[in-house]
């Protein structure tokens, strides 16, 4: 059974949230969710300014509280450590959203169909999607996965859920990687299985010194950071998103 | 029989014109509420000021579990009420027993459809608790478990004590006799019968105290045992969740027994030792109250946690200081307000009458001009901007709750002189108290108190929040008050 | 990129594995196309306006045959009176053998392009200084030190390249140890891989390089071999300014012959520094001129100028003078190559006021160190090291009288001109002034938004008044669109046949052509399509002269794939026609199936300057530039104003910028910037891109705004003003806090305002464009535009 984890290397990362875009493509996430977040700071003070930046996906923890705390047991830790979320069970309660200390989780607010950022009814536009919302609707998304055979996979699902980063699951199943970490530009994020010596995480894990966010907290995350340092009181951001359905 | 009644006691089975308004008014709000209901039915959760906690800069949770957790908060009064007179053998609070328990499961109805709103998926909600239940979460298995068992406890505990009742309005004819017969069951009013009753009422409360104590625990424990929420994370939470119980409780219960109090005329037998006694009672449990907030203040601003501190300077100074200091106001006035009646015996100061009327007027003006800030507030054409100030100037705020403070002090003198005026005004803010301490607990934490630097954010409720609660109220009223027309409130006494 | 397809729906796009310049990946505005693509807001059919210019249009719906025999005839009308009032105005054009040269050739339009709002300050100093094209960014992969000037690595371009490239290279060399010193009013991303920051106050990059230069000087760190063998240094000026000539040629003074010889002489040993006496003239190399020159820039001097402590200046040159090298070669490719791992990275930021001699003097800083087309060294253009003919052009400009046309080409104005539309906007306001008879009266405005795109605003809404008919073609109804066109017909995104597209990440070389992703959508067209229905309707598509016979030239397409003269082809057979040609015996088919046709890799001798046979091209790099004092001397003959000839200078020479003059109540600089999410100003609709960066706004240091009263989130005026008119403009924009930038600049991003009547642009906010003025004091000498002013903030 793989081992799957995310390295983040932050001295390659410029920024430039192409992870963001990219993951919101693939998975169809509604407008203002974003499963994959980038954070850009800055600290110190003129002339002393430093600049970096910290993409944030979920976390993947081996020690969820997220799954814990789920009444119903719609979030789940699957056995190769993806954290996912059956959308036909969840019931919305969103407690899985305010245990979360990394704050990856997204609920649907709005009916998705009306949350896809124009109006997509247009008839020509229809023709060629029929009728599909959004435009660019990933069918991947529609299949049950894993041996639970449980439906895990992308966003918009229906109102009233959960949903948050699947490490792709739709793609990680098929041997791919993870939208966000096949579209980087710098090549600075990687995914692979921990249990694999050659794969590019154990690679990376064992040539540099790498970090996880908010470990104190006994989460167990399954992302790994190398470079820069964990975001402190200083740390401040600087071009955030701050989108609101 | 020992006792024979007549006729129906307590205006049970007496209905006036203004009772029927009362009952159309209440109906009409209920209706809104449904209303309100429908609209985030029909357009999802969006209808509410909640949004998502992190990079949407929101709060997930906020006035539907607000008030999830001050109702059930307030269904404490009735186990209180049946563990002080079963168990202490406190007899002189058995006149408010009845009101008490049915304050209970009012409550604990009310709970239970202040969650369901809640819900993004309320039909799943209830089917998949059914089939998928974990209890290893405390939404499930402690809290909705714990909280079921409480109610059907509460019920049981509720019917037995009502049996006797029930058998001797059985006897009189009337629509209702039907009722009263299924009730009683065949009860007879037998010294052994009365005994056997005493017996099981006595088990039964003890076996009701540990899951009361349990119950309100327990909903400390959702949000106490969150390690990544800043400002719920705190062995702190579950025993002050039990005590803001006791105080929300308690409190609606001196409203509820001084408007019965008034409105059956029951001057004798809801006597000022009754509220003397829960007076009392309220007085300490805010006195913990404020300790264990004093306590908590300390611990997490003398060396911050950077993330607690935030929290904190948002609570004191920041956007939710005017909750903060209302609310923290409210239980010291209501404290003061108590202790009051006690004043004239203890200092010999000449208590002047009873206020003049431009302080009423005062309190008006303060509570009218709040109503139309709050209008404005949350009319939805305003967004909040983080970082930049509110839409109104903020002294406005300071200056209503500098209105309010002195129409609540313009009364003192009447509490000074009468007990039941104090009970009445400690219940009155120690539940405004209540209110805003749950908001305070649900809310911040996730705008201010995220653990990754997403930076401030904010929380509006809409109509639609406003009228749910609302809602909730008067169905809350509607049954309290239906009950109340068709069952005695209280135990029937010997007709003079 | 790849455009993946389930049964004929485009569900993604991502990066093409195999092309060299993004290697499998995408920046977030790639990805996010695909909303461009199936956006309903697009224009969906030609429009023709049915209401006056200078307000919001109100449109008719017409067919393309109707849209498009009007635009023919109009065209044939201005043609029959002069090709020449015809102009072509681009913005965007892939597919330069089929619009800029083609179309442009058989209509005989006046062609106007957009390089002033570029970097054509940089590509002018680079094709005069040493011949070729381009800008500057290093040989990444040996580079060991990099001066990062003005260069917003992880929001920009930079040289002629998409984002993506120049990044992935940098980090690359990074991980290898390169050192990066950003030069930059505002540290941007960069900051996150830059060493140190010099926050440089805006204008006055020319007295750092200036410093720079004298600091190399009195380090010693000087490629003397280099100077005397490939650069003009050794040339004897006269006291007048001018070479010291013998029969025509230049000369150098001979160490060992003790004389003047011709500067070709094999064995000549020249003097770079020194005075001598040859044919009665005192003489002295130009180096020697050089030195004197610098004398008075020293780190000190230009510490003050440029806000920037004289330690860091110092410092920097230092390690620019030990990083160089100077002397050591390197084998590369089996070649020996004089090994100099210095560069500076520069784009944009030429487009200031003294922009052109700026970059001639960021020139001459490598040119000292030997740095030019050295291994890890300065590199120019992305392509082989090739000679532009500019270099010879820019060098024989002959002044002519008036008239002259629209953009004042070869004009006693601007004898070097980059062509500035905003120039063309003051002209048509005021013809008789600049010495021109007609203006034009009809435009094509080819995927472009000059109204926001380009500097300044209201010059250009001036000029659009008086256009007698506009035609736009464009995916969107951009404001130029919506205000001011006549008719506009709809492009589609990414629904085209385009190319060819040099696909060459300066190491690899390959090229690339745009397929259709699927059917255009609504009734969009691809722009080749447009233009061969176009020149049919006007009657220039066939026949010699017509715009198949140019774009045979233009495509280079050689027999039996030549374009019949008679007959209007396909796209698709044009492209399969050119690829042929190309011998890619399958033709476009390969580029339908792979997408890129990799060439292979860049041999060094092609690469590197040094390394090409001759070296250089057989040119002698201008470190003087002689030919700008006989501009200036005529333009001064002509009577043309200083602030023109100011700046033709024969080595770069510091001066105040005319932005200086404004009164002290303006007392911030003004500059824009761009943001990752958004191209220009043609992406700010796309709800993807707009939901991460939704509006414009300022920045400005905390300091500066404390001090006056300006919170964090507020909105305030921009208020810019014209040093040498007096005029005023202002703008209202939402401050935002930013520590990591100088508190006496302000700036603001440049993509906001682009597109009409889309929900999603609606409140963006202004474009800083409408800030910036153009015309004197706010061009360079070469017609480039400033993107300097000075403004006052306030609430």
């Amino acid at each position: 059974m793989p081992r799957y984890a995310m390295v983040i290397d932050l001295d390659r990362c410029m920024g430039c949230r192409a992870c963001m875009e990219a993951c919101k493509v693939e998975n169809n996430t509604p407008t203002a969710a974003f499963w994959m977040y980038v954070f850009r700071f800055e600290e110190g003070e003129y002339p002393n300014t430093h600049i970096w930046f910290m993409p944030r996906p979920c976390m993947h923890c081996d020690n969820p509280p997220c799954a814990k705390v789920c009444p119903v047991g719609a979030r789940y830790k699957r056995e190769d450590g993806l954290v996912a979320t059956d959308w036909d069970r969840c019931i919305g309660c969103r407690y899985c959203e305010v245990a979360c200390p990394y704050g990856v989780n997204y609920f649907n607010w709005k009916e998705p169909v009306r949350n896809y950022y124009l109006d997509w009814g247009d008839r020509d536009v229809r023709r060629v999607t029929n009728g599909r919302t959004p435009p660019y609707r990933n069918p991947d998304l529609d299949r049950p996965y894993g041996e639970e055979k449980r439906r895990v996979a992308g966003g918009g699902r229906l109102k009233g859920v959960v949903e948050k980063c699947t490490f792709c699951v739709q793609r990680v199943e098929e041997g791919l990687q993870p939208a966000c970490v096949a579209n980087c530009p710098a090549f600075a994020l990687h995914f692979g299985d921990l249990e694999d010596p050659q794969s590019s995480v154990s690679q990376v894990l064992g040539r540099k010194h790498s970090w996880r966010l908010l470990e104190e907290l006994g989460t167990e995350p399954r992302v790994y950071y190398v470079g820069a340092h964990s975001p402190h009181p200083e740390s401040r951001q600087i071009e955030e998103v701050k989108a609101r359905v | 029989m020992s006792i024979r009644v007549q006729r129906l006691p307590y205006g049970v089975g007496r209905f006036s014109a203004g009772f029927w308004l009362f009952i159309l008014v209440l109906l009409s709000v209920v209706g809104w509420g449904i209303y309100a209901y429908s609209r985030q039915l029909v357009e999802g959760l969006v209808v509410t000021g909640l949004r998502d906690i992190g990079s949407m800069g929101g709060a997930a949770w906020g006035l539907y579990i607000a008030f999830d957790v001050y109702f059930v908060g307030v269904s404490f009064a009735g186990i209180t009420m049946a563990a002080l007179i079963r168990l202490l053998r406190l007899e002189e609070l058995r006149p408010v027993s009845r009101m008490a328990e049915l304050l209970t499961i009012v409550a604990l109805i009310l709970a239970a459809f202040s969650v369901l709103p809640d819900l993004g998926q309320p039909v799943r909600g209830i089917v998949n608790l059914l089939r998928y239940a974990r209890p290893q979460s405390p939404f499930f298995g402690t809290f909705t478990l714990v909280i079921s068992g409480y109610l059907f406890a509460s019920l049981v505990y509720f019917y037995l004590d009502g049996r006797r009742d029930a058998a001797l309005l059985a006897r009189i004819p009337s629509p209702l006799q039907g009722f009263y017969r299924l009730w009683a069951a065949g009860y007879r009013d037998t010294p052994a019968e009365r005994e056997r009753h005493h017996r099981t009422a006595f088990w039964l409360a003890i076996a009701i105290v540990p899951l009361l104590v349990t119950a309100h625990s327990t909903l400390g424990f959702v949000f106490g045992i969150q390690s990544g929420r800043p400002g719920w994370f705190s062995t702190l939470q579950a025993p002050a969740f039990v005590v803001m119980a006791g105080v929300s409780g308690i409190g609606l219960l001196l409203v509820i027994a001084a408007v019965f109090r008034h409105v059956l005329g029951e001057r004798e037998r809801l006597h000022e030792g009754i509220f003397r006694w829960l007076g009392g009672l309220l007085a300490l449990l805010v006195l913990v109250y404020l300790y264990f907030t004093v306590a908590e203040l300390l611990t997490t601003t003398y060396t911050g946690h950077e993330a607690e501190v935030r929290l904190t300077v948002a609570l004191l100074s920041g956007p939710y200081a005017w909750l903060f200091w209302v609310s923290m106001g409210a239980l010291v006035l209501a404290l003061v307000s108590l202790v009051l009646p006690y004043v004239p015996s203890l200092v010999p100061v000449r208590v002047p009458s009873f206020q003049p009327a431009f302080t009423r007027a005062a309190g008006l003006a303060a509570a009218g001009a709040g109503l139309v800030l709050m209008l404005y507030r949350h009319s939805p054409r305003l967004v909040p901007v983080a970082g930049a100030g509110g839409p109104e100037p903020e002294w406005v705020g300071w200056v209503l709750a500098g209105l309010a403070v002195v129409f609540v002090l313009s009364w003192f003198p009447l509490f000074a002189r009468s007990v039941v005026a104090a009970g009445v005004a400690g219940g009155l803010l120690v539940n405004v108290a209540a209110v805003g301490k749950r908001l305070l607990i649900v809310v911040p934490s996730q705008t201010h108190g995220t653990l990754l630097p997403y930076g401030p954010g904010s929380y509006t409720p809409t109509w639609v929040e406003y009228s749910v609660v609302a809602g909730l109220f008067a169905l809350g009223t509607l049954l309290y008050t239906l009950f109340v027309k068709v069952f005695p409130i209280m135990e029937v006494a010997e007709e003079r | 990129m790849l455009a993946r397809r389930i049964d004929g729906r485009v569900v993604k796009l991502v990066g093409h594995p195999g092309h060299p310049r993004n290697r499998g990946t995408l920046c977030p505005k790639g990805v996010a196309q695909i909303m461009a693509l199936y956006d309903p807001n697009r224009v969906k059919t030609p429009l023709i306006r049915t209401n006056e210019k200078g307000v919001p249009g109100r449109w008719r719906q017409a067919t393309w045959e109707e849209a498009l025999t009007l635009v023919g005839q109009k065209v044939r009308e201005v043609r029959a009176k002069d090709p020449g009032l015809l102009v072509w105005q681009k913005g965007r054009s892939k597919a330069k053998a089929f619009y800029d040269e083609a179309f442009v050739k058989a209509t005989g339009a006046t062609k106007l392009h957009h390089g002033a709002f570029c970097s054509d300050a940089g590509y002018r100093a680079g094709e005069y200084t040493v011949g070729i094209s381009g800008v500057l960014h290093p040989d990444f992969r040996h580079c060991r030190y990099l001066l990062a000037w003005g260069y917003n690595l992880t929001n920009a371009g930079g040289n002629q390249l998409c984002w993506i490239t120049w990044p992935q290279q940098l980090i690359q060399a990074r991980e290898r140890g390169m050192k990066i010193v950003a030069v930059d009013p505002r540290l941007r991303g960069t900051a996150h891989f830059a060493d140190e920051w010099l926050p440089i106050r805006p204008g006055t990059d020319l007295a750092l390089a200036l410093a720079l230069c004298h600091e190399l000087i009195a380090l010693g760190a000087v490629d003397r071999e280099y100077l005397s063998r490939y650069t003009n240094a050794p040339f004897l000026v006269q006291e007048d300014g001018f070479f010291f000539r013998r029969e025509g040629k230049e000369q150098v003074w001979d160490l060992r012959a003790g004389g003047p010889r011709p500067h070709d002489a094999r064995d000549a040993s020249p003097a770079l520094e020194g005075t001598f006496v040859a044919d009665g003239k005192r003489v002295k190399p130009a180096f020697q001129i050089l030195k004197e020159h610098l004398a008075r820039y020293t780190p000190e001097w230009a510490a003050e100028v440029c806000g920037v402590p004289t330690e860091q200046i110092r410092r920097v040159a230092r390690e620019l003078a030990e990083n160089a090298r100077i002397g050591s070669t390197v084998v590369v490719d089996g070649v020996r190559i004089p090994y100099r791992p210095v560069a500076i990275m520069a784009y944009h930021m030429s487009q200031q006021e003294l922009g052109f001699q700026t970059v001639r003097a960021m020139l001459l800083v490598v040119m000292l160190l030997g740095a030019v087309g050295a291994v890890g060294g300065q590199r120019l253009d992305v392509g082989s090291w090739k000679v532009h003919e500019n270099f010879e052009k820019l060098e024989h400009i002959e002044i002519k009288d008036p008239p002259y046309n629209v953009w004042l080409k070869d004009s006693k104005f601007f004898p070097i001109n980059s062509n500035n539309s905003s120039i063309v906007a003051k002209v048509m306001q005021d013809p008789q002034r600049y010495g021109v008879k007609q203006i034009p009266e009809m435009i094509i405005v080819h995927m472009s938004n000059p109204l926001v795109a380009f500097a300044s605003t209201p010059d250009l809404e001036e000029a659009y008044r008086k256009f007698k008919f506009v035609v736009v073609i464009d995916p969107w109804l951009s404001r130029t669109a919506d205000l001011f066109a006549d008719v506009v017909l709809p492009a589609s995104t990414l629904e085209k046949y385009e190319g060819p597209l040099a696909a060459t990440d300066q190491y690899v070389d390959a090229v690339a052509l745009r397929v259709p992703v699927m059917e255009p959508l609504f009734q969009s067209r691809g722009e080749i399509e447009i233009y061969l229905d176009l020149c049919e309707k006007a009657g220039v598509l066939y026949g010699k002269g017509g715009y198949l016979d140019h774009l045979n030239e233009a495509l280079k397409l050689k027999d039996p794939y030549r374009l019949p003269l008679d007959r209007k082809p396909t796209v698709r057979e044009i492209f399969d026609r050119w690829a042929k040609s190309e011998g890619i015996a399958e033709g476009v088919a390969y580029f339908e199936k792979q997408g890129v046709k990799t060439k292979g890799s860049v041999a060094a001798t092609k690469f590197y300057g040094y390394a090409t046979d001759p070296p250089f091209g057989g040119v002698r790099h201008r470190l003087y530039g002689e030919a700008l004092l006989r501009y200036r001397l005529e333009m001064r003959k002509r009577g043309v104003p200083e602030i023109y000839w100011r700046d033709y200078t024969p080595l770069p020479t510091w001066r105040k910028p005319t932005m200086e003059g404004s009164p002290r109540e303006y007392d911030l600089y003004l500059v824009s910037f761009k943001r990752i999410e958004h191209k220009q100003s043609r992406s700010s609709q796309v709800p993807l891109l707009a939901e991460l960066a939704r509006q414009s706004y300022v920045e400005i240091n905390p300091r500066t705004a404390r001090a006056k009263g300006i919170r964090d989130g507020e909105e305030v005026w921009v208020e810019s003003h014209n040093a040498v008119t007096g005029e005023t403009r202002r703008v209202r924009a939402v401050a935002r806090y930013r520590e990591s930038i100088r508190p006496d600049t302000v700036a603001m991003p440049h993509h906001f305002g682009g597109v009409a009547r889309h929900p999603w642009t609606d409140g963006q906010g202004p474009s800083p464009n409408s800030l910036f003025f153009t015309g004197e004091g706010y061009v360079a000498n070469t017609a480039d535009q400033s993107f300097h002013v000075k403004v006052r903030v306030y609430k």
